[in-house]
């Protein structure tokens, strides 16, 4: 087949303006495509997360917001002393902006030794040694360090609060590099925040082989009563609750994902079946000169491919390298998805591309390769 | 033993009631290196009896051998084979593929069969000098006259060194002194090469250049054809 690339590329090549159509109209519908993907990609990637299956989010009961949960501080003493709890950390929380937002700014304060204990972070600018000795130091995920310009020595503020950035951080997590660290007390002692004493939350670390559902009744049950009731569960079901009007946005985005293939399908075929009309004779001249029908199918098919293929690499190739710059991420309740390029992406991507080019390519190279030589001859 | 052998060759179109027939019963054998005129009337079955030659249509009863081969028993696909190893087809609107220039339009048929691209190069070579091309092998068909056009038609014919070219009023589209300078490279092509040759045509002249003339008359063969040889004789 390699020797008719030639004769394909010049035939596509004649069509140019209708090949570039189909081609950049193919890219459009497979940029969106991936770009739903990434959505979908990142949602995965909150709910199914491993090591949030053995962490525990303690939380005020019947808030939602960050911002409304005010918890004791000195509850993580008596949880910290249910059996099954391994660890306990006292989070502060602190945002611009509670709604769903693409440009969530969510700080997490948390005593800087918890910090360097359980989260998973590599400093790529600055140190965590110059984050430990400023109270007002803060460490930034290098998403939303890439999305606010932000760089190590700068000050950055958001309402009342204004740290000082130390370090830049990437973790294995996505989302995490949309949260920005501060030290526990320091946001518990800004002005206006009101809360020295209180926590958001705690997150707590289970104990090996402890069973998350009957620690988080526990927990709860331990602070049913008191001055301020607790609702605990597992950060995973946590952050989907969090996210929860969201995610059915998202799983709604499904849709358009397939829609997109409908649309690319329905392109490509077009022009496949237009192309095929176009030489309905040619086909016949090439039939005389001995080209078998199974060839003629073959070159008919090639060239829907090259079409798909080609719109399949210009949106795909966009849509990963759009992804990859504006380190995008949408955010709801202090809780954000982020969306990456990765390759699973790049290979539904490029696979819906070559399965759409087959496809559409399948009943025009059929009807070339089936069709009648001495009529198709006389066809003008 | 001939080259071709067309025994009882009926070629039927139904539509609904009406059947049309546009070979009845017709016999002819071709030897090997001859040089056939067709004439015959508009819609006298001219181009049918040719497309069956060239396997590209099947007759509806009958045998057609070529070189011993029954075509007619032959599947789709083994055809299309023998056709790209068998016979050279030309056109009355030469047909060429608009997208190539001339030297692709003329290895076409090479990239069929089993050849290298050094030997492929070669016979292409071949075939453009012998229609006298050869400075014109990268020019597009739309950058060539009609008469070069056809030239180049007749080189994508040979190229392959068929058993049989067949051609369909290759003249009928050209004036008069471009048909001269086309009959007359068939007829050396056929005298040089050996390959046989059946050329359809209205026209008396070109007829003339053939070396057995034949006549199709409402679906039955005429041969000879004493009535247009007088006329030529007349008029040459
Ligand atoms: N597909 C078809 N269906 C019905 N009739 C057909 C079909 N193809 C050809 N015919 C008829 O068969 C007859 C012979 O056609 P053919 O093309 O062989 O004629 P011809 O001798 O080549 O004519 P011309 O000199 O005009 O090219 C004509 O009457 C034509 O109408
Ligand atoms: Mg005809």
């Amino acid at each position: 087949m390699l020797r008719f690339f030639p004769y394909l590329v010049k035939s596509l090549w004649r069509h140019r303006v209708r090949t570039g159509l189909t081609v950049s109209g193919s890219a459009v519908a497979l940029f969106v495509f991936c770009f739903v993907g990434a959505v979908q990609e990142g949602l995965a990637r909150l709910t199914q997360n491993r090591q949030a299956e053995r962490s525990l989010i303690v939380f005020q009961t019947n808030r939602f917001c960050p911002s409304t949960s005010k918890l004791p501080e000195d509850y993580g003493r008596t949880i910290a002393e249910i059996p099954g709890v391994g660890d306990v950390t006292p989070i502060k929380v602190f945002m611009n902006n509670c709604r769903a937002s693409l440009d969530l700014v969510v700080f997490h304060g948390m005593p800087p030794d918890k910090l360097r204990r359980f989260r998973e972070m590599n400093v790529i600018d600055g140190g965590l040694q110059s984050f430990e000795q400023r109270p007002d130091a803060a460490l930034v995920g290098q998403a939303l360090a890439n999305r606010r310009h932000l760089k190590v020595g700068q000050r950055f503020a958001i309402g009342e609060v204004t740290v000082h950035i130390a370090g830049i951080f990437t973790a294995s997590s996505p989302a995490e590099e949309n949260f920005l660290y501060t030290h526990l007390d320091f946001l518990q002692r800004t002005r206006g925040l009101n809360s020295v004493g209180t926590v958001t939350q705690f997150e707590v670390k289970l104990a090996e082989g402890a069973d998350a559902n009957a620690v988080s009744r526990a927990i709860d049950a331990a602070f049913h009563g008191g001055p301020v009731a607790t609702d605990t569960r597992p950060k995973g079901v946590f952050e989907a609750n969090a996210v929860g009007d969201l995610a059915e946005l998202i799983g709604f985005a499904h849709y358009l994902g397939y829609a997109c293939v409908g649309l690319v399908l329905a392109i490509v075929s077009t022009t496949a079946l237009m192309a095929v009309q176009d030489r309905v004779r040619e086909h016949a001249v090439l039939q005389t000169l001995g080209f078998t029908g199974l060839r003629i199918f073959g070159l008919v098919l090639s060239e829907s491919m090259i079409v798909g293929v080609g719109g399949g690499v210009l949106g795909v190739g966009a849509a990963l390298t759009t992804l990859g710059l504006s380190r995008l991420a949408v955010g709801t309740e202090g809780v954000t998805i982020a969306f990456t390029p990765s390759w699973t992406l790049a290979l539904h991507g490029m696979g819906a591309a070559l399965v759409i080019g087959v496809v559409a390519g399948m009943a025009p190279a059929w009807q070339a390769a089936r069709a009648d030589i001495v009529e198709s001859l006389r066809a003008i | 033993m001939p080259l071709v052998e067309i025994r009882n060759v009926t070629k039927e179109y139904r539509k609904g009631e009406q059947t049309i027939t546009p070979l009845r019963d017709v016999n002819l054998d071709v030897e090997r290196g001859d040089f056939l005129s067709l004439m015959g009337a508009s819609g006298s079955g001219k181009s049918t009896l040719l497309n069956l030659l060239a396997g590209i249509d099947r007759p509806t009863r009958g045998e057609v051998r070529v070189n011993g081969v029954d075509i007619t028993r032959l599947s789709r696909t083994k055809l299309a084979h023998w056709r790209a190893a068998n016979v050279g087809y030309i056109f009355q609107l030469y047909n060429l593929i608009p997208v190539l220039t001339a030297y692709e339009n003329v290895e076409m048929p090479l990239l069929l069969l089993p050849l290298a691209r050094a030997e492929r190069h070669k016979r292409v070579g071949i075939a453009l000098e012998a229609v006298g091309l050869s400075d014109r092998a990268d020019h597009y068909p739309r950058q060539l006259s009609g008469g070069q056009e056809q030239r180049v038609g007749i080189a994508r014919a040979i190229v392959a060194d068929p058993l049989l070219v067949v051609a369909d009023e290759p003249t009928g589209d050209l004036d008069a002194e471009t048909s001269d300078q086309i009959q007359h490279l068939l007829q050396r092509l056929n005298t040089e090469l050996g390959t046989t040759f059946l050329m359809v045509t209205h026209d008396p002249k070109a007829a003339a250049i053939a070396r057995r003339r034949i006549r199709l008359e409402k679906g039955e063969l005429l041969e000879p054809e004493p009535p247009l040889q007088a006329l030529v004789s007349r008029g040459a």
